[in-house]
């Protein structure tokens, strides 16, 4: 079954507008890296449509989505690595709380 | 050569004994200037049997120490032996009572050490050396008494005047040397045209210091504050008569501008002097302007270029002027004070001394046999010879004329008079002045067989010159035995008295323009000291801008950098609101300002 461009790139669109949604709307942090990640898939999969229909022979494309997994997974590493130390010292995650950081 | 040392050496050790043992200060005085005396003698038969002493040490690189008997120096050696032979014994009565018997004697010694060696010296550098011993010597003998009121002043003052003049000799001394490549005095004689000239101008002001001749006088009467052996001494062979031998030494190189400026500066101060003796009311101070006066007519002599007149002339005033003070210390003692009104008929108590003082006080007026009249005569002859006759004859008649007026004044004063208790003899002082009288009565015999030994051509004596001074002499004896010095000077007096202050005196002559000096140099010295205290403040003021740079310059723009970095940061930070959604929104806004961007681009490219 031959699936269209267009249809990727909706599927990319939904997927970037619910990562967004939940990102801004949540206050959870694991929740607000959830979206992120959300946002993240919709840019790899707009990335994928576009080798996959428009320049299949070149390798580079896959080769960048592979790149992009590997430093999603960092990030993820480093985020719940902050997530969890912030649970063990103010035992909550809730961002509205965390205004440490203004200037 | 022997001799010679002896002469030097023995009053030296003398006085080095004397300080050294501090006791019999009399004994070893006598003893120093009788072996002295031996030497002097014995160095002037030498030197008559044809032989130059001479005694050469080693000293400055091709200048040594020279000391020469030739006849002159012989001559005045003998006669500075003499006269401190018996100045010396004279002293040991006169000193009797002094507390301080051995500083005075040390320094009598030291004093007479030094005019043999000046009188010897065949070098300027020795000279300057025993010139500048016999000023200094002379200074702690006229301060001897330093704790009467004046005495001090009166031995600084006499200092700072031959000081002054001495700077004349340095140069003189210096500018021979420098001419004649030697210091050697017979060598540096053969010097001739304008270096002569200024040589002689030079050690004329020298002479004029130190045989105080107008307008440098004023120091000798002051002298007088010391002990009148002290005053005898000096005034006769010492200190005083180193001018005179000085120009008597230096005479054949004299060319005719020195000699014109020597006779008339010595002309003016006989006659200058001899009114102010005659005014004097104090017995010393009379004697002091008096030997000023004589020492006046002996610069007329080495004016009128006949020095050996001059010679007989300061031989024959050595002995007389000596025995003249010697006779003063005597009546000073009795009476205790030198002043005229005090010593009226003090001669009378004492006839022998009296005698022995009257008997110089002719020689010195000119009364023939005695001493003073041959030599006063050469004198006058010499003047008479001399081109300048026309005024140096009457200026040395004049002073004749005073030097007896001022005599007969002093005779007069002291045999008129209440002669008062019997005195109680005194021996010592007695022998002393017995011998110098006997020397000036009869020292004219020698002059005669001098004349031969020191083979100088005498201006021609003739009959005028004797007969001349005669009748100034007899004449000035008479009107001073016969008339009151205010009736013989009438206006003048008053004048003579003040020491003829003209211009203001030594105060103008000297004391001003020292003061002058004083004040230019004072004002440099101001200036320099602004000028220091300028370049001190051009320096503050670099350092204050230094300073300035780097406070508000480097310092300023780092930590100005530094603040506005901090400041910028400040500000920067609030724009930070540590609230994470709206961080995240602010992006999702961004990216949607982008988006519209990219989305608008061909509605503008």
């Amino acid at each position: 079954m031959i699936v269209e461009l267009s249809v990727a790139l909706s599927v990319g669109a939904g997927l970037f507008a619910v990562g967004l949604y939940g990102a801004l709307s949540q206050t959870n942090l694991v929740m607000i890296m959830m979206g992120i990640e959300l946002i993240l898939a919709a840019a790899l999969v707009n990335l994928v449509a576009f080798w996959r229909y428009l320049h299949p022979d070149v390798i580079s494309g896959q080769m960048f989505v592979l790149i992009v997994m590997t430093v999603m997974a960092v990030e993820m590493a480093v985020g719940f690595g902050i997530a969890v130390a912030r649970f063990r010292s103010r035992g909550s995650v809730e961002m509205e709380e965390a205004r440490e950081l203004k200037g | 050569m022997t001799m010679l040392a002896l002469t030097l050496l023995a009053p030296m050790l003398a006085a080095l004994l004397v300080f050294a043992s501090r006791r019999l200060p009399e004994i070893l005085a006598l003893a120093g200037v009788a072996l002295g005396l031996l030497g002097a003698t014995a160095q002037l038969v030498a030197v008559a049997g044809g032989k130059t002493l001479l005694i050469i040490l080693p000293f400055l690189p091709d200048m040594p120490i020279r000391f020469e008997a030739t006849p002159l120096t012989a001559t005045l050696s003998l006669v500075v032996a003499t006269v401190a032979a018996f100045v010396v014994l004279y002293a040991a009565g006169y000193m009797r009572q002094d507390p301080q018997r051995v500083r005075f004697f040390g320094t009598l010694l030291l004093f007479v050490t030094a005019m043999q060696g000046l009188v010897l010296s065949g070098d300027w550098i020795t000279l300057l050396a025993t010139w500048e011993l016999i000023g200094f010597a002379s200074y702690l003998l006229i301060g001897f008494w330093h704790h009467r009121p004046g005495v001090a002043a009166a031995a600084t003052r006499a200092f700072l005047y031959t000081r002054s003049a001495d700077l004349g000799l340095y140069i003189g001394a210096f500018l021979l040397i420098g001419v004649a490549g030697t210091s050697e005095i017979s060598a540096t004689l053969a010097t001739t045209g304008t270096p002569a000239l200024i040589a002689g101008l030079l050690l004329l002001v020298a002479a004029m210091g130190k045989s105080a001749q107008v307008p440098l006088q004023d120091w000798l009467q002051r002298a007088m504050a010391g002990p009148t052996p002290v005053s005898a001494l000096l005034h006769s062979a010492t200190l005083v008569a180193a001018g005179a031998i000085l120009l008597i030494r230096v005479a054949p190189m004299l060319p005719g501008g020195a000699l014109l400026a020597i006779g008339a500066v010595g002309g003016i101060t006989a006659v200058i002097t001899g009114l102010m003796a005659l005014a004097e009311k104090d017995l010393k101070r009379l004697l002091a302007a008096s030997t000023s006066s004589q020492y006046g007519l002996m610069l007329v002599a080495v004016g009128a270029g006949v020095p050996f007149a001059a010679l007989l002339h300061l031989i024959a005033h050595a002995a007389i002027k000596s025995s003249l003070f010697l006779g003063a210390g005597v009546f000073q003692h009795d009476r205790n004070s030198t002043g005229m009104a005090a010593l009226a008929g003090a001669g009378r108590a004492r006839p022998g001394i009296f005698a022995g003082f009257a008997l110089s006080a002719l020689a010195l007026a000119g009364i023939p046999p005695l001493a003073g009249f041959f030599s006063k005569d050469a004198v006058i002859a010499a003047a008479l010879a001399s081109p300048a006759a026309l005024w140096l004859a009457p200026l040395a008649l004049a002073a004749t004329v005073l030097t007896g007026a001022y005599m007969g004044r002093v005779l007069r004063v002291l045999w008129v008079g209440n002669k008062g208790e019997k005195p109680k003899p005194v021996p010592y002082m007695a022998a002393g002045l017995g011998v110098l009288v006997g020397l000036a009565a009869v020292l004219a015999l020698a002059f005669t067989p001098l004349d031969r030994f020191l083979e100088a051509d005498m201006a021609e004596a003739g009959l005028l010159a004797p007969a001349l001074g005669l009748l100034a002499a007899v004449s000035g004896l008479a009107l001073g035995w016969l008339f009151t010095p205010a009736r013989l000077l009438g206006p003048v007096l008053a004048r003579a008295q003040r020491g003829f202050a003209v211009f203001g005196g030594m105060d103008g002559l000297m004391a001003r323009p020292a003061l002058v000096i004083a004040e230019a140099c004072e004002r440099l010295e101001k200036w320099l000291y602004e000028l220091v205290l300028g370049v001190g403040r051009i320096n503050l003021l670099l350092g204050w801008l230094a300073r300035k740079t780097d406070t508000k310059g480097i310092d300023g723009s780092i930590f100005g950098l530094v603040r506005q970095t901090i400041a910028t940061g400040t500000r920067a930070r609030k724009l930070q609101s540590g609230f994470i959604h709206r961080e995240m929104a602010l992006a999702v806004i961004g990216m949607a300002v982008v988006a519209a961007l990219l989305l608008a681009a061909p509605l503008y490219s």
